[in-house]
């Protein structure tokens, strides 16, 4: 086997192996103009971008123009990228305020598509796309899926839902738009994808990674053969993806397993996406979203390269030109060149949410944390479930963890050994003493949409 | 000569135990004794079967967390103060023993939720309940002695 055949992108294998050796040059680039860029160059057209946009805004939705009389800034005193922090914030709260079309900059006759997310509380947020979005929407998409080393020509199947959710029909578009064939299979029926994948030679599977994971264990079972399999690439969204799983999930299946990172608030998936050469990061797509990462309490800037909560304003959006919407995804920026090329700044990927921490006796805890310790105990599975409940007015915090079938043992001793083991290093993460218990193989239900993760049983 | 001890992992809920003797059936293997014991959120099922092998390997197709232990089978005499000369002999070299089940598989004791409502259940069905005066009929009869009623 020589080197240079497994190096082939279109090969099973191929874009993992030109990673490794560092090959970037064999993976292709959508837009190398935009994405390897010089720094300045990308600047001088966010800036450009962000004074259209600024006073597209001001002109044409109520909202900001009422907003910015208010707090005395007019489109014309934007001349800095920095200016952008005069601007008013816009969070999910206006969206739902101005339900349904309050926020939108053109008549309804302008839009060619109409998306909404899945609010868990109140109303919906909905969300309308012109022709020139839906062309920039699916550039997005069509660059992150390059980054993941799909190229035209391949055959993709979906195993996201459709329907209002933007990650259907966007990665459908995205994946169209670089000369791929779709196959709109859906979510569910999960025997039936595993067929398809045999019988129409699919090479791209879209899905969240735990129902990747579904359809992996599935096909196990059914005793298909997945190195044998025609399937290369794995695109999972809809939910964040945890290191372990999408590293279990490529052993298994003999991809290579990227995710991207959006909201539709701001679009829909396409915002960023991960290359290659750093897997626990996401480049955004620059040209197009001006980000910020700020302390969610003060509502100011962190350091360069410091944590905090990206904040996002889409750049020549014409349906809903959205200023700075506050994600409340806990994540940091760098800006330094990337291995694979690409000058545009990569994200952290997102692991906790400003809104979806637990406290728990007065302390902070973050499920990815959970998720973090567990990933490093090998006798258990990085499928987990937590359940947070009161007892005589005190927090009790319950992590559910899956037993590996090879780390079983035949002694409540050595079991037992193990759960005080995990909780230990559960409690030096979280400083929280929790209660393990072990589930078995398979018990921890897999999520078809995003996996539910927390059940706080706490009185509201 | 030792024998093949087959011990599964199971959570405490109802029908564990019972998808587990369906898989057995299913592969054509025999329970010749077993136990099962808890600590509350999940037990160990041990089995002592007349085909280990296919019993691991039918219950690891169905992505059972298992495993084989060795252990010790014994014939006891039917007298009084057997059990305890055998364990004796143990106890004096030392030896621990970690667990111990019976084996005949045809008398077997369940402890359940709801004790008063098993009962209820199994007494509409074909099989046989113990009472306590019938355990100590048993062992009247064993040594020979009528029990006065």
């Amino acid at each position: 086997m020589s080197a240079s055949a497994t190096m082939d992108v279109r090969e099973k294998g191929g874009a993992l192996a030109a990673a490794a050796a560092g090959r970037f040059d064999l993976l292709p680039v959508y837009k190398p103009e935009i994405e390897r860029a010089p720094r300045e160059q990308i600047e001088a057209v966010q800036l450009a971008k962000l004074k259209e946009t600024v006073a597209y805004a001001y002109e044409r939705v109520p909202y900001y123009r009422t907003k910015m009389d208010e707090m005395g800034v007019a489109p014309a005193d934007i001349q800095t990228l920095a200016d952008v922090r005069r601007l008013p914030f816009t969070d999910k709260a206006v969206l739902r305020d101005t339900f349904p079309f309050g926020l939108f900059a053109v008549p309804l006759d302008e839009i060619r598509e109409l998306h909404s997310s899945s609010g868990t509380t109140g109303k919906p947020v909905v969300v309308g796309y012109t022709d020139d979005d839906m062309a920039m929407w699916s550039e997005c998409i069509a660059r992150l899926v390059q980054m993941a080393g799909v190229v035209p020509g391949d055959v993709a199947q979906m195993a996201f839902g459709y329907g209002m959710f933007t990650g259907g029909f966007g990665l459908h578009y995205g994946l169209q738009r670089l000369g791929c064939a779709m196959i709109p299979a859906g979510a569910g029926n999960t025997e039936r994808h595993i067929q398809m994948i045999e019988d129409y030679g699919t090479t791209v599977l879209v899905a969240t990674p735990s129902y990747a994971m579904h359809i992996c264990e599935v096909g196990e079972k059914m005793g298909y053969d997945w190195e044998a399999s025609p399937l290369r690439v794995g695109l999972f969204g809809g939910e964040p993806c945890p290191p372990g799983l999408k590293a279990e999930i490529e052993r298994r299946m003999h991809i290579v397993c990227t995710d991207n990172y959006g909201l539709t608030e701001v679009m829909g998936p396409g915002v960023s996406g991960e290359c290659l050469a750093e897997r626990y990061q996401q480049h955004i797509a620059e040209d197009h979203f001006l980000w910020e990462v700020i302390d969610p309490e003060t509502g100011e800037p962190v350091g360069e390269g410091e944590m905090g909560e990206l904040v996002l304003t889409p750049l020549g959006k014409q349906g809903i030109p959205v200023l700075r919407y506050r994600t409340h995804d806990l994540t940091a920026v760098h800006t330094e060149p990337c291995a694979c090329g690409r000058t545009l700044a990569r994200m952290d990927k997102v692991r906790s949410r400003s809104d979806d921490m637990l406290i728990i006796r007065g302390t902070n805890v973050f499920p990815s944390q959970v998720e973090d310790v567990l990933t490093g105990i090998e006798e258990v599975t990085p499928h987990y479930h937590i359940i947070v409940e009161t007892k005589d007015g005190m927090d009790f915090l319950i992590v559910e963890t899956e037993l590996r079938p090879e780390a079983f043992s035949d002694s409540f001793e050595t079991m037992d050994a193990l759960r005080r083991k995990i909780a230990e290093k559960l409690k030096a993460t979280l400083l929280v003493a929790p209660t393990v218990r072990l589930v078995e193989p398979g018990g921890i239900e897999r999520a078809i949409g995003k996996a539910k993760h927390v059940d706080d049983r706490r009185a509201k | 000569m030792t024998v093949s001890q087959i011990s599964v992992f199971a959570n405490s809920r109802p029908g564990h135990l019972s998808r587990v003797l369906d898989r057995f059936e299913e592969a054509g293997v025999s329970v010749r004794g077993f136990s099962a014991s808890d600590t509350g959120e999940y037990g160990i099922l041990r089995f002592v079967v007349d085909r280990p092998e296919e019993a691991l390997e039918a219950l690891r197709e169905d992505g059972c967390a298992c495993t084989v232990t060795p252990v010790l089978c014994l014939k006891l005499v039917d007298e009084p103060g057997e059990l305890a000369r055998v364990m004796g002999v143990l106890a004096r070299c030392g030896i621990n023993v970690v667990y111990s089940y019976s084996m005949i598989s045809t008398y077997i004791v369940l402890s359940t939720t709801d004790p008063d409502r098993a009962r209820a259940l199994l007494a509409s069905e074909p099989v046989e309940l113990i009472t306590q005066e019938d355990i100590a009929r048993f062992s009247a009869a064993r040594q020979g002695k009528g029990i006065e009623r």
